[in-house]
This record gives C-alpha cells, structure tokens and sequence, in this order.
C-alpha cells in the first residue's frame, strides 16, 4: 500500500539516480523494521513468565494452573517457533491477541477503535501548530527584536520551561469553566474536541515558530539577500520569495515523521481529557508485559517513524535544489 | 496541503466560538453518573481483573442469591433452596420466565435455566479458560479438585490413555454441579460449608448461556454486543477506555427495585477533574483526598464531605521471615523485636495521612475485619474472645512498651558492644530494588518497600522517622520502590524486609485469610507456616498452624471461630503481622444516600447500585451521620447482630 501510493509516483517520475536512492533507502528501511522487530520479539521471550500474572493470578492460581495458562497462550513454545507463528499469522492480517492489558481481545479490533482518536488529534493538531507556528515565525523573523518577536519568544520559552502537565492542567480547569465546557472529550458534543486539539498543538507551534525564525533570520544574512535588497527586490518579495521559502527546507523533513507519528497519540493529553486513543498503551502494554501488544506497536511505531525518517529524506532530496545525488557524493559531500 | 490545515483550523477556531452549545447535560435523579480511574480490561464476567469490570459484571449479570441492604443473602435468580440434613446438598429453585437480554435491552430467546448455572461452572472448571478464582472454591465443590487437575495432568502430559473429550465428559459424571431439571441447579461439596451461600456472589457463579458462549468462543464478553445480560442493567455502551453506559434491564424479575435508570461512568485518573465536574454537576458523587477536603474548607461544600465506611479489606505491616539481610533476619525471628515493632509504629501519626480529622476512624486492629463472619448465633467474629480484647484495645503505640522490647531484643542479639549475633558483614544484593552492605552491627538496616505514589512514599519516609527516633537511631530503615505490582516484583523474588500489604477477604470464613497467610508456599513468607521461611531460616510456628487446621476441620460455626480466634490472638501477641488500616474510609461527596444498595464484603454484588437512591442536592455530613445511626439500629434488628 505504501509502496504503492507514495513510492511508486515517486520513483515513476524521478531520474535514474533518484529512483536507485528510493529503492535503496526503501530497502534499508524494511532491513531495519525487520531487525526491530525480532530484537523486541526475543528481548520479551527472556522476560520473567510472572508477568503475564498479576497478584491476585499469583495468589488465587496454583503453580499447575499457572502453568497451563501459559501453554494456553503458546508461551511454553521454543521463542524461534513463537516468532515464526508470529510471522506467518501477521502474514495472514493476524495480530493475535492482547494477553493482559485487555485480555483475549483481538488487537487488530483494538488498533481500529484507537488509532482514529490518536490520528484525528493529532492531525488536528499539526494542522494547527503548522499554521500558527510558520505565522508566528514569520512575524518573529519579520519584526526581530520587536514587541512581536518578544512576545512569540516569552510563549516559546514558557512553553518549553514549564512541565506541560502544569499549563495543560490549567487550561482544562479554567477554560473549561469560563466557558462553560465539559472536561473531558465527548465526541458527541464537538465542543470538547476543541482544547485537547489545541492543548496538544501549543508545543508544536513554539517549535515551528523558534525554528523558522532561525532558518528566516539565518537566511536574512545570507549574501543573495543582501544582493536583493541592494538590488531594490520589495521587503515582502524578499521574506516570501526567498527567505521563507529556503528557512523551510530544513523544516520539511520532520514533517512525514511527525504527521506519520500522531497514529501513537499522546499520553497526557489523551489521559487528561479522556482520549481513548493509542496514548500510553505501548508503556502499559510493556508494564505488564502483553507480548503480542507489544509486538503489534513496536511494529506499527518502527515501520511509521523509520518509513517518516525515509520519507523525509526523499523529501528533502526533492526541494532542496544544493543535494545532488551522485555528483556530491563524489565530492564528500550529501547523499 | 496548505487548505486542510487552514480548513481544520478555521473548524475548531468556528466551534470555539460555540460556547453555548457546551456545558454539562442537566441531571435527574435516575442517573447515576461517575467517573473510574481503571479501565475495564474486560467483559467476559469470569476474567474481571479489576474492581471497574466487578462494577460492571455485578450490575449486568445476576447470580443465584445476593447481599441486601444489611448484608444478608436473599434470593436472586434462585426463588428459594434446601440444605440436605448432612449439610452437603444445597439445591437452588430458579425463577421461571426469566430471559437473557442483549445490549439493546431485547428480549433473546434464551430462558436462564439451571443448565446455564452449569455451563458457567464447566467454563470455571476448565484450566485452559486460565479463571482465576476457581482456586478458592477447588475443594469445595465436590469431585472438582480431581476433575480440575486430570485436565492439567492431561495438558502437561503425564495424563495418558485418555481424551481431553472424555476427561471433559466427566464434568457431568463427578463434579458436584448439576441441572436436575430446567429450574433447579444442585451443589454437591466437599464438606459441610456452612459460609457457602458467600462463595455464591463471586464472579465463578454466574450463569452463561451456553449456546452464546459457544458461539462466540474467544470473542465472548470483548464488547457490549458480545454478551448477554442477566441483571438488572444491559451494557448499552462501552467505549474501551472511554466510558461505559448501563440501561436498566425492563425485563429484570426485580425491575422496580432498579431506581437508577442509566448509570454514566466516564474514565477519568485524576481527582481534581473528578471534584470540578462534580461541583459543575457532572457528577453524582466523588471522592476527595485529605488535601483537596483541606482546600474546600470555608466553602459550601465542606459540610457535605463525609468519610464513608470500611471495607473488608485488611491492610497491615508484613515482615519477611525469608529475607536475605542476614540482620534483619536475626532480629525478625525474636518475638521481642517483633513486639517492639509491633509498639512502636504510631498509627494515628500515619493515618492522619489520609484522614487529619479523625485518624483513627480508619484504623483495624484486628486481621479478620468487623461486620463479615457471624456464626450460627449472629455473633460477630470479631467479638470472640482472643480477637475481641484487640478490637477493643484501640491504638497499639505504646513507645515504652516499644522501647522496653527493643531492650530486650538487643540483650538477646547483641554482644553488648553493638555486634548483632553470628552476623557477618556482607552486601545484600535486592537489586534492583535495593542493594547495600550489612555489618554485622549496630544500627539495624531493614529494608522497607513501598510504591512510586507520594502517598505511599510520605509514608514510607515517616516510618523511616519514626523507627530512627522510636530505637534511639538503633534501626535504620533502607527505603526501596516498586514500579507496579508488590506481589511480581518483591514479594515473589523476595526483595524486602518490610512491606505494607492486604489481601482481598473472598468469602465469610476466616480461613479466607488465615488459610493464604499460613499455607505450605507461604505466599507472604510469613513465619507460622511458610515453606520459603522454613528453608531460608528453619523457623516456623507450628503451635498456630495447628489452630487453624483444627479450625478448618470445624464445622459448627461458633466453635470453628472460637479456634480461628485462638489462632489469631497467637498471631497479633506475637506479632507475626500488624494490622494497620481499614480499607475503604475515604472522603465522599455526593447526591447518592447511602445504606440504599446491597452491602457486603465478599463477592461482587457489594458493587450493585440496586435500590440507588439519588437526591438533587449533596447530602450534607451531618445528614450521612443520622443515616448511620439508623442504619446500624435497622441492622441491629434485621441481622440480630450482637455489638
């Protein structure tokens, strides 16, 4: 699917070099998806068996009883047996089932009930924090060292100095209440979609802005700008023209991995307004030990943030005019 | 790519501007909303790992008997039931006409019959179906304990000559549970069991319609759609994670006394969110901590906060008499350390961590909680003679009994020159909870385990204080954390000295308790009978271990209670554990009268809201208080209870 949708224009419609690079990088990817994915699935066969149990299991179960719960769940099997049925089920659109995080449960029915929470928000929430944040770097690049840059710097450095829990708190107690609105998300009332989206994008935007605004001001020095502005090129031509559009660059290659990474949801936003998303669910699912849910996230979050990484890359290959495939590797330099 | 965020943005900038579209929906007194801190990991009612799914298997599935207002056992799905003369035979008259229903509330085809009393056992019964409670009642029910371990042996294959088929068509021919006509359903047990009525409520009982589960195999009870009903409410919502919506149950035979038509929960781990929607009218009721009731004080909601009553639930100081600290092995193992421990933790000092009123309210002197276990007479427990004196005692802190132990401990154990006797230096590898260097000297090092929560750790590091200062800086406590779960990570590997623990009280019998606390595999390690104890330190005590034996074997309820008090006063004078806490007991706020639902320590019907009452204002604390009272003279009256 992926290959099909954004590969293969991609190698369809580029040069000779590009496409090996594509198939190349492709490659490399799934080498390393797969290594991912055997290292974590022999990494939690040598856990303890105890985990799959908890107190009351141990208390109430005997050692005979515990024993056979165990074979039930094919944990008994040699790890290479384990991991082959894991492949060849996975094969088969099989993701088997969570063991103690939500028990006997099919974790393809779990994935679909959550991601959409996880990808809505987060979404939502790039959406926001792209707007907002390239606006407000512009407007801090534009006006540097004015009341606006101050202003957009006070919200960066606040952002990023108080723990997050502190602000996004106050922000669910007190909006909440002045505007009268539920606490918690109800995706029945669209109204309370509104702050878990915002909550989430208020990082974002403070990275978007602070970052542009360095590729921006970066750029102002730069001699083809100053060449411009000798030159008698408008103000506004030269920040749109010229400055934004090469301070973006840099930026465009974390934007695949971030959009892919929403999927995973975010683990205080979700729990303070009662998300049910993915957010969370790998650490608990590691905390008490559900192997196969394990396994079926880890799969999920490597093929998304190694394919974002590749993305990424092919991206900035493709609007960064100064990397040149080949010829600039001769020379030491990218590629 | 640039008109979809923009597109997004101006969606939420457009629904910000709706503000008088939001705000709380109105409340009425026939819903009950609230909020749960653990998700319900699972419906299937025979799994429930947490008190979320007890909530929800309590209200949606119905048993043959359950617990009333006062705690008695009063008929369910059963109309009525016998006891055979050798009290061995309990046989259950069903209700007749009484249909599961599916999670739009219909009416199904299928009549609860005494066959689906038998299709829940025979799913129990079976170990591959990985049931955990079926442990407590293994040699209870007759035939089940060998019917239940020829399908373990087959499995591991020690087990030859036969079928899992045939082994599994021996439910029929020797498990004591059976259908002996569409509406009765008889128990056959082991011995006489005169508490059994209290087994009935646990989740092992309930019915399953057989050609549902059947059906559905793995998938039964992973969503609302997936079950069937059988209480007095149907599941017509859950939201993994989310939210769970129960309806009441039109076609329920007690439908009129379902007062709460919908009953609201909403996932929510913080408590301050609880308290706010509670206070905007989110909510019916919530529950406070010590600070947030600190912090409402002077405004209109103080005088509404009450503490609300005790649980079951025990909660005690445990040492560990297999621990690998070669010193605070010496020290457990004399009865004058332990009794000097046993002095010396001030409980109103750590109690006024959860409740600065009144500490002691929460206090339980005893192992065996108050209010559970009656005998034939109606005589609590508790007021048996050996066990009485402690409840009746109070506050054990008594610092100069403490210190006069401590005396003599150390005149046991030392050399007078500071040397713990036969104590040689070494390191103590608990790792990764703890790893630190003994010295064969004075000061003690005793390592205490607690939780990453702050209030598991505030009072962690007051009990640190308390010993410093109540042995004169002779015992010196080495703190320690778990991340998740005391039982995996430290108890098991046995990786402390020191733990504050519980267990659950399953069923009316003291032996709920005593029978986990002194068994063979010493699931505490505590020293009356643990095997990990006797092989670590050779020492046990063999004087309580026949008490209780004694005491299992009894079956007239008065003198079997006589025993286990015996058993238990030898426990506490030695001071094998410390009783510490009640559980239950917190701050409460809320519209919902109390002493109006089924009440009750064991099981799952304490978790029903039938009967719910729910007012439109909060009650205040003073009201609650006039409830109490009445309610334990009503109490008095209905259960002949003798205070």
């Amino acid at each position: 699917m992926l290959y099909q949708r954004l590969l293969l224009p991609l190698i369809l419609f580029s040069g000779a070099r590009m496409k090996a690079y594509i198939v190349k990088r492709f490659f490399e990817s799934l080498l390393t998806v797969f290594f991912v994915v055997v290292a974590v699935f022999m990494l939690l066969r040598f856990m303890p068996t105890d985990g799959y149990f908890d107190r009351d299991d141990y208390t109430e179960m005997s050692e005979a009883a515990r024993n056979a719960y165990l074979r039930t769940l094919g944990l008994t099997d040699n790890p290479l047996v384990q991991l082959g049925r894991f492949v060849v089920n996975l094969a088969q659109g099989d993701w088997g089932r969570s063991i103690t995080v939500y028990p006997r449960t099919s974790i393809s029915e779990i994935l679909l009930e959550k991601i959409p929470y996880s990808l809505s928000f987060g979404l939502s929430a790039i959406s926001i924090s792209i707007v907002l944040g390239l606006l407000m770097g512009i407007l801090m690049a534009q006006y540097k060292d004015g009341i606006v840059d101050g202003v957009g710097t006070a919200y960066v450095v606040l952002v990023r100095a108080i723990p997050s829990l502190i602000y996004l708190f106050l922000i669910q107690i007190w909006v909440t209440k002045l505007l009268g609105w539920p606490m918690l998300f109800n995706e029945r009332n669209p109204v309370s979609w509104i702050l878990p989206a915002i909550s989430l994008a208020l990082p974002n935007i403070a990275w978007y802005a602070i970052w542009l605004r360095r590729f921006m001001v970066d750029e102002e020095n730069k001699d083809y700008i100053k060449f411009a502005v000798s030159k008698g090129v408008p103000r506004r031509t030269i920040m749109f023209k010229h400055v934004l559009r090469n301070a973006a660059v840099p930026l465009v290659q974390y934007l695949p991995s971030q959009i892919l990474l929403t999927v995973g949801g975010s683990l205080i936003i979700e729990s303070i307004y009662s998300i049910p998303g993915l957010g969370g669910l790998l650490v608990y699912a590691i905390r008490q030990q559900d192997n196969p849910l394990v396994q079926a996230l880890v799969l999920i979050f490597s093929v998304l943030g190694i394919f974002g990484v590749f993305m990424g890359d092919v991206l900035m290959v493709l609007v960064d005019p100064r990397i040149k495939l080949g010829k600039a590797a001769k020379s030491g330099g990218h590629a | 790519m640039k008109r979809i965020p923009i597109g997004l943005s101006a969606l939420i900038l457009a629904l910000a501007l709706l503000t008088a579209c939001g705000g709380s929906e109105a409340k009425t007194i026939d819903k009950y909303s609230a909020t749960y801190a653990e998700e319900a990991k699972v419906l299937n009612y025979f799994l429930i790992p947490d008190v979320t799914g007890q909530r929800v298997a309590a209200n949606t599935q119905d048993q043959l008997v359950e617990n009333d207002r006062f705690g008695r056992f009063v008929p369910a799905l059963a109309e009525s039931w016998t006891i055979s003369p050798d009290n061995l035979v309990w046989t259950f008259k069903l209700r007749q006409g009484q249909y599961w229903v599916d999670h739009t509330g219909a009416k199904t085809q299928y009549e609860v019959t005494a066959d689906d009393f038998v299709a829940g056992f025979r799913y129990v019964s079976d170990p591959k179906n990985g049931i955990r409670n079926v442990r407590t009642v293994r040699s209870v029910i007759k035939g089940l304990y060998d019917y239940y371990y020829n399908l373990i042996d087959f499995d591991d294959g020690v087990l030859e000559n036969t079928t899992r088929e045939q082994l599994l068509a021996d439910f029929d021919k020797n498990v004591g549970v059976k259908a002996l006509d569409k509406y009765t359903v008889q128990y056959t047990l082991d011995q006489i069991t005169p508490f059994f009525l209290s087994y009935l409520t646990m989740d092992v009982f309930f019915p399953v319609e057989k050609a549902f589960i059947d059906q559905l195999g793995q998938d039964f009870g992973t969503a609302a759609d997936r079950l069937l009903y059988s209480g007095g409410y149907y599941l017509s919502s859950w939201q993994r994670d989310k939210e769970i919506v129960m309806t009441k149950n039109e076609h329920y035979w007690d439908a009129e006394n379902i007062t709460a038509k919908t009953v609201h929960l909403q996932k929510s781990s913080d408590s301050a969110v609880e308290l706010q929607m509670f206070m905007r009218g989110e909510l019916s009721s919530a529950t406070l901590t010590a600070d947030q009731v600190q912090g409402i004080t002077g405004t209109a909601y103080r005088d509404k906060v009450y503490m609300s009553d005790l649980s079951s639930v025990t909660f005690w100081w445990h040492p560990n008499f297999a621990s690998d600290n070669p010193e605070f092995a010496a020290f457990i193992r004399n009865e004058n350390f332990r009794k000097a421990m046993f002095y010396g933790i001030d409980h109103v000092k750590l109690l006024s961590l959860d409740d600065p009123v009144n500490p002691l309210g929460l206090m339980r002197t005893t192992i065996i909680p108050e209010e559970n276990c009656f005998d034939e007479n109606g005589k609590d427990y508790t007021d048996y003679p050996g066990v009485r004196e402690w409840k009746q005692a109070g506050n054990p802190y008594d610092p100069a009994k403490a210190r006069d132990y401590f005396a003599k401990a150390l005149a046991e154990l030392t050399d007078g020159n500071g040397n713990i006797n036969g104590v040689q230096e070494t390191i103590v590898n608990q790792k990764p909870v703890v790893e630190f260097k003994v010295d064969g000297k004075l000061p003690l090092q005793m390592v205490y385990v607690h939780s990453a929560g702050s209030r598991s750790t505030t009072q962690a590091l007051l009990f640190q204080a308390m010993m410093q200062e109540m042995f004169q800086g002779q015992v010196e406590v080495v703190l320690g954390q778990f991340v998740d779960d005391d039982y995996d990570e430290v108890i098991l590997p046995n990786r402390y000295d020191m733990m504050y623990s519980s267990l659950r009280f399953s069923y009316a019998d003291p032996l709920a308790q005593f029978g986990r606390i002194v068994e063979d595999d010493g699931l505490l390690n505590v020293a009356v009978d643990s095997a990990a104890a006797r092989e670590r330190q050779g020492f046990y005590d063999p004087e309580i271990k026949v008490l209780i034996d004694q005491a299992a074997a009894e079956t007239v309820l008065s003198k079997r209670y006589e025993l286990f008090a015996k058993a238990e006063n030898l426990m506490l004078q030695r001071a094998y554990l410390i009783p510490f806490r009640a559980g239950g007991g917190s701050y409460t706020i809320g519209n919902v009268v109390p002493y109006t639902m089924p009440r009750g320590g064991f099981g799952v019907t304490r978790f029903k809201y039938k009967g719910m009452q729910i007012e439109n204002e909060p009650l205040t604390e003073a009201r609650v208080r006039q409830l109490r009272e009445q309610f334990y003279k009503d109490l008095e009256v209905a259960v002949g209870a003798k205070k």
